[in-house]
């Protein structure tokens, strides 16, 4: 007798088995009355399962259902162009706006830094550094017109620590900011600065 | 949940899902409904209503929480019925849906129940049956629901689709997004537990409820 076949006897009950594979378990079948027995048991449960697992829903259950979702889906449907394209416009429209205007105040406030090499002076342990650009000083155009702070932007690219100046409302107060990679207690303050 | 599988089930859509038969009757109805006609996607749904509630049932294992869970498959539906590819087969997507919002409601459930509805008599009985043959009836099918219920939410799933659904081994692991071999194996271990289960409380001196 062929060697049982139990474990291919779920496999077998629904057809997934191979062509070979399934005439050698129904070949051992005709032959040995335990595996054929485990077989019509299993074969059973399977007709109980799809009996038993019939759906209990009516006509009066789909009717049901098919109103509750309409009115759902009614109920959206006004809301859905509102939730949609809404969001959508006012982001497009912000993210214009905010272009627009970093052009416009880019180009109306050619702020710059000022760089006083003298104010900044060579310190001991850097012997190889190479002495400051020469600065070069632009009025802002805020500077003038409304007397607030004005910012000072950047020039490309510092061989040395940068200064950054702000002039205050006041004529006689300047914010000056040292910008470097040591510490500042290397450094002399400029004192000379206050005007 | 559904082991080697979330990621197809959280991705509606991205897997590729059947091609549609050359005459499937929802295509038109899906162009109406993407065309702004709210009564088009009423007809889906009379269409597709019976199988995705006997799906989500056999699934979920209680009647009410498969009303929720159909009302919601359709709302998903109709929310995301622009992404659907027209060409592909509808009604896998339509079940693919189901399964997420069964695998979602099972998630925020916890462990299923023993279902609560299994002593409700079938809509339409094939044969009249009388007093005792109705208790035995409506006992073994309990039993069956509970086998079921037991079964871990992959074997289920497999299940449920394989067996009761009709759909094949590899439609199945094209849905639930794994290979059709662990499709085989989980169906036929859920098959062999729901054989072991009815065996050992289908004795021939009676049932135990």
């Amino acid at each position: 007798m062929t060697p049982h076949v139990l474990p291919q006897l779920p496999l077998w009950v629904d057809g997934d088995l191979d062509a070979a594979s399934l005439a050698a378990v129904e070949h051992h079948l005709v032959q040995c009355p335990d595996c054929r027995e485990a077989a019509e048991s299993l074969r059973a449960s399977q007709n109980l399962l799809r009996e038993a697992m019939v759906p209990p829903f009516g006509v009066s259950d789909r009717e049901r259902l098919r109103r509750q979702v309409m009115a759902q889906v009614r109920a959206e449907t006004p809301a859905k162009p509102v939730r949609r394209l809404l969001p959508r416009a006012a982001l497009l429209a912000a993210c214009a706006a905010s272009l627009l205007l970093t052009v416009f105040l880019w180009r109306r406030n050619p702020a710059v830094i000022v760089q006083h090499p003298a104010a900044v002076p060579n310190t001991p342990r850097h012997p190889q550094q190479p002495p400051p650009a020469v600065a070069v000083r632009q009025d802002s155009p805020l500077h003038h017109t409304l007397g607030s702070l004005a910012p000072l932007r950047e020039a490309p690219p510092p061989l040395g620590p940068a200064r950054i100046e702000f002039q205050t409302a006041d004529p006689t107060i300047r914010i000056i900011w040292l910008a470097q990679s040591k510490p500042l207690s290397d450094t002399t303050p400029p004192s000379e600065e206050k005007s | 949940m559904f082991p080697g599988s979330e990621a197809a089930l959280m991705d509606e859509g991205l897997a590729t899902l059947p091609e549609v038969p050359a005459e499937d009757p929802l295509t038109p109805l899906i162009q109406r409904i993407l065309g702004g006609e709210l009564d088009a996607f009423e007809d889906l749904v009379a269409q597709t209503e019976a199988r995705v509630l006997a799906l989500v049932w056999r699934m979920l294992g209680d009647r009410h929480l498969a009303e929720d869970a159909a009302q919601e498959t359709y709302l998903r539906v109709f929310r995301s019925l622009h992404t659907f590819r027209l060409g592909e087969c509808f009604e896998a997507w339509l079940v693919r849906i189901a399964m997420n919002v069964c695998r979602d409601l099972a998630r925020k459930r916890g462990p299923l129940p023993v279902p609560l509805d299994a002593m409700e008599t079938l809509p339409s009985d094939p044969a009249p049956m009388d007093a005792e043959e109705t208790t035995l009836w409506n006992q073994r099918r309990s039993l069956v629901q509970r086998a079921l219920a037991s079964l871990p939410q992959a074997e289920r799933a497999a299940l449920v689709l394989r067996d009761l659904e009709g759909l094949s081994t590899e439609e199945v692991a094209r849905l639930l997004g794994v290979r059709p071999v662990t499709i085989r194996s989980q169906a036929a271990s859920a098959r062999a537990k729901i054989q072991a289960f009815c065996a050992r409380l289908l004795q021939p001196h009676g049932v135990r409820p």
